[in-house]
């Protein structure tokens, strides 16, 4: 504790002039066309955004864009192609040599192809380790920059959330782009209505 | 204002090396109507000190500069830098003191200029000009792009007015720092040089003569077919 | 010790290959931060809000802490205070050793950097692995980061090739950036599934809600405290932010002003420990509650770490980030070692042609020029100024202030065609190590003005 009451105390005694906090109202961007901006910049990132079309059905979709996946993990209730359920495995390890994760993302940036994913499994190890995931994103929850989305984002009780732009990547040798560095090799955001 | 008095302020090393360019000065003001006086105890006003960390050996040359030129209502001068520094120390200074190119554009608001120079010129953005003049819209800046200098140089018959890729990037000439930091100064310079020469100008020009002494000085070392002449030079041309 | 980064800087400029690549590939990186940055017309407008917030939260940081430590104990993280480094340091060793951690894995941050962690934990027998690529290189070399984003960006492919055929028995040969980057992946996964606790740094954590905020591209920092039972969150003091639409604000900056990327691939948020698992945040102060007291120098806390400082810079980028003796070089390491210790770093702060592009870029509106200015004035009390600059200073002033002694000198300086010393700085060394000296004109300006010339047209 005394260290404590020593860093505040010499934070108050070393404060001289305050500054008030702005109003932070800026007059931020607006697409008129949220999910093409949304589609756009994702694949700017090197991911991709695909609508799915009415009365097509999400697992023979997935199916035809990851046929060699092996093992698919996801908890959603619509997915009938899992072959994992996050939720029930005894540790995070387990889902090592995860080749394709389907999860639910809840709001979309266009700004910055960004897709809020608040824990809803187990294991938040499944977002990351996968060598290739899938976001479920109703499209009418993309929004145009991260103001509005960080009004919207919510928790659930695990406590932790994640927005994702695109796949994993390093430029660390030689300014190189290397998509796929930890986490997965290729996203894919499926659009819903 | 016609009854404004005007001085003319020609730093220290335009008055020894270059004073072309305030014989230039000079005449653009008189093309304008405007008779300057040039008050003859100015040396210099303390930038290359203060720059180097040694503001206080500046002072008596502040103090100097406005013993000299307290009196007049306008004091131009063609020296971005020199001007910068001096406003920035002499706070009575700001809407009195003015670069050449800066009181030409923004002041006497010229339109035409009566000259000839049918050169392709590449013009030198000194940084004192772009980040502290604003002569000209910063790169880093998401500013809608303009330029004071390309303005005014249009405005002489048959100039071609070319600018180098990253048109605003530092020289490398800092004052002192071309002397502490040798090595990395003439590497600045000498990419700014291919820079420029790449173009294709056949000038070289700018609104600080210190960075185009400095690139000069490279130029003739590497043997660099390179030509300079201040932008007043080129703005005067025929007066 | 005081190394000069000149002397540093001109051996780095020797391998004219490497500045040149060193120099256009951070260059780069600048014009994708100007390609970002255009496309939202509302740019200077957030860097002002940015500047504006961050003064505010450093100017009631008492206040800032105090709710965001609440935040985080309600959340179920536990907070320590560390005054200092060794604080940092023991409080991390503890941690690991009560619960009988061998293995640390680690993402990027410069904190720990700054407080030396990684040899202190080492030399009490922990493993300590870190998970960011460049990192991991520069780890495996034994070397330091030499940029704050891209740590390895003076190695070159081959060199990380050859390192990797020793370290992690990869392909003779082979340094494709594609292959080397797989072989990372493959080999961290390992440490990642077994290493017994996480440390992550935190770009920002918000007073609001409790949350830490950790941004990377690689996803190393989500492996990293994926599998664990403990994750270590380093984080200054300066890194609290009052609520989500302060942290929107830098959110949109950040990524854009590092790498020129709309947003990272992964904006982290980290409000409570996995179930069953710890979380620990320690507070940092280090020095940084002394810079609130210093107007001078305040603005550096408002420094969110994306090097967009450093990718402008001029002389950075010719000179590479060993050339300065600061573990974080460029403009804002100028002043963060002057900061931290000007006797130590006072050879850092020549290397700056006060071109003020680093104030432009900025995203925090940080007046990393003016600072290094205002540092320069203060070399001479601290015994650090260079001699010749002093001398020349103290001899122009001589000079100038003699307005007679001047014009003479002017007038005789083209006849005895002996270089005007004063006018050159003196120093005809350094000035002539890559350059001719101008040629004095015939005649003055004050010459002529005196002798009627200018008025009388020819």
């Amino acid at each position: 504790m005394s260290t404590k009451n020593d860093i505040l105390s010499n934070i108050r005694r070393h404060t001289g002039q305050t500054y008030d906090m702005p109003v932070i109202e800026p007059a931020a961007i607006q697409y008129p066309d949220a999910v093409a901006r949304f589609a756009e910049v994702i694949k700017s990132v090197g991911g991709s955004a695909i609508e799915l079309q009415e009365g097509e059905d999400i697992n023979e979709r997935i199916i035809s864009l990851y046929p060699e996946a092996a093992t698919i993990a996801s908890n959603l209730p619509g997915i009938r192609i899992a072959t994992i359920n996050p939720d029930e495995v005894e540790t995070p390890h387990q889902l090592n040599g995860t080749a394709l994760a389907v999860v639910q993302g809840e709001v979309g940036v266009a700004e910055n192809g960004c897709v809020w994913i608040p824990q809803n499994v187990k294991e938040k190890a499944v977002y990351f380790i996968a060598e290739y995931l899938i976001i479920l994103l109703d499209k009418n929850k993309i929004v145009s920059n991260m103001h509005e989305a960080y009004r919207k984002i919510r928790f659930n009780d695990n406590g932790f959330g994640v927005f994702i732009s695109g796949p994993s990547k390093t430029a660390d040798i030689e300014q190189a782009l290397v998509v796929g560095a930890h986490g997965a090799k290729g996203v894919v955001v499926l659009l819903t209505t | 204002m016609p009854h404004a008095t005007f001085g003319l302020f020609v730093p220290c090393y335009v008055n020894a090396l270059y004073p072309e360019a305030g014989v230039a000065t000079w005449r653009l003001l008189e093309y304008l109507g405007v008779d300057a006086d040039y008050p003859t105890g100015q040396t210099c006003c303390g930038q290359p000190m203060a720059n180097a960390g040694f503001e206080r050996e500046a002072v008596p040359l502040v103090k100097q500069f406005h013993s000299l030129f307290a009196r007049y209502d306008f004091i131009i001068t063609p020296s971005a830098s020199c001007a910068v520094f001096v406003k920035e120390h002499l706070e009575e200074m700001n809407g009195r003191l003015y670069e050449i190119c800066e009181y030409l554009h923004d002041v006497a608001k010229v339109e035409t200029l009566p000259g000839k120079f049918a050169h392709k010129v590449s013009i030198h953005n000194s940084c004192h000009g772009v980040r502290k003049l604003r002569l000209s819209s910063a790169s880093e800046r998401m500013e809608p792009h303009y330029s004071k200098l390309k303005k005014l140089l249009y405005m002489v018959e048959g100039i071609e007015v070319v600018e180098p890729a990253n048109a605003d990037e530092c020289c490398g000439f800092g004052g002192m720092f071309s002397i502490e930091e040798p090595a990395v100064s003439v590497c600045m310079g000498h990419d700014k040089l291919k820079n420029h020469l790449a173009t294709g100008a056949q000038y070289i020009t700018g609104a600080d003569s210190s960075c185009l002494m400095h690139l000069q000085g490279i130029a003739r070392r590497e043997k660099m077919p390179a030509r300079f002449i201040h932008i007043a030079q080129i703005l005067a041309a025929g007066l | 010790m005081n190394a000069k980064h000149s002397e540093a800087a001109a051996r780095f400029i020797q391998n004219r290959a490497l500045e040149e690549w060193h120099n256009e590939t951070l260059f780069l990186v600048r014009k994708k931060r100007d390609s970002q940055a255009i496309t939202l017309p509302e740019w200077e407008q957030l860097r002002q809000l940015a500047s504006q917030i961050k003064m505010h939260t450093i100017t009631h940081l008492d206040k800032y802490l105090e709710q965001f430590a609440l935040r985080a104990e309600a959340n179920g993280a536990i907070v320590h205070w560390a005054k200092d480094a060794r604080e940092h340091n023991e409080i991390i060793h503890a941690l690991l050793r009560e619960r009988q951690v061998g293995k640390l894995v680690k993402s990027k941050s410069m904190l720990t950097e700054e407080c030396h962690l990684n040899p202190y934990l080492i030399s009490k027998g922990i493993e300590v692995v870190e998970s960011d690529l460049g990192e991991r290189i520069l780890q495996l070399m034994n070397k330091p980061p030499s940029h704050i984003v891209m740590p390895a960006i003076h190695i070159k492919r081959q060199e990380v090739g050859k390192l990797f055929e020793e370290k992690l028995h990869t392909e003779k040969g082979n340094s494709h950036p594609d292959y080397l980057a797989h072989a990372a992946r493959l080999h961290l996964r390992n440490e990642f599934l077994t290493a017994a606790a996480a440390l992550t740094g935190a770009n920002f954590g918000v007073a609001a809600t409790g949350d830490v905020v950790v941004c990377t591209n690689e996803g190393n920092a989500d492996m990293g405290t994926s599998f664990p039972k403990l994750h270590i969150v380093s984080m200054g003091i300066e890194k609290v932010t009052p609520d989500y639409q302060a942290l929107s604000v830098f959110i949109r900056l950040l990524a854009r002003s590092a790498t020129g990327q709309p947003a990272t691939a992964y904006t982290s948020h980290y409000r409570k420990p996995r179930k069953g698992c710890e979380m620990h945040i320690i507070l940092v102060d280090n020095g940084r509650s002394d810079i609130i007291g210093n107007p001078d120098h305040i603005q550096a806390l408002k420094c969110i770490r994306c090097a967009a400082c450093m990718n402008t810079c001029p002389v950075y980028r010719r000179s590479g980030g060993y050339s300065y003796t600061y573990f974080i070089p460029g403009p804002i390491g100028i002043n963060l070692g002057m900061l931290k210790s000007p006797g130590e770093y006072a050879g850092n702060v020549s290397a700056c042609s006060l071109c003020y592009s680093c104030n432009n870029v900025c995203p925090a509106q940080i007046d990393l020029a003016d600072q290094i200015y205002k540092w320069r004035q203060q070399l001479d009390s601290l015994g650090k100024a260079d001699r010749t600059k002093k001398l020349i200073s103290g001899g122009l002033k001589y000079i100038f202030t003699r307005p007679g002694l001047y014009n003479t000198a002017l007038r005789l300086a083209p006849i005895i065609n002996k270089s005007p010393r004063f006018l050159i700085y003196n120093n005809l060394d350094a000035w002539g190590k890559g350059r001719e000296l101008p040629a004095f004109a015939k005649e003055s300006f004050t010459q002529m003005w005196k002798k009627g010339k200018i008025k009388q047209h020819p």
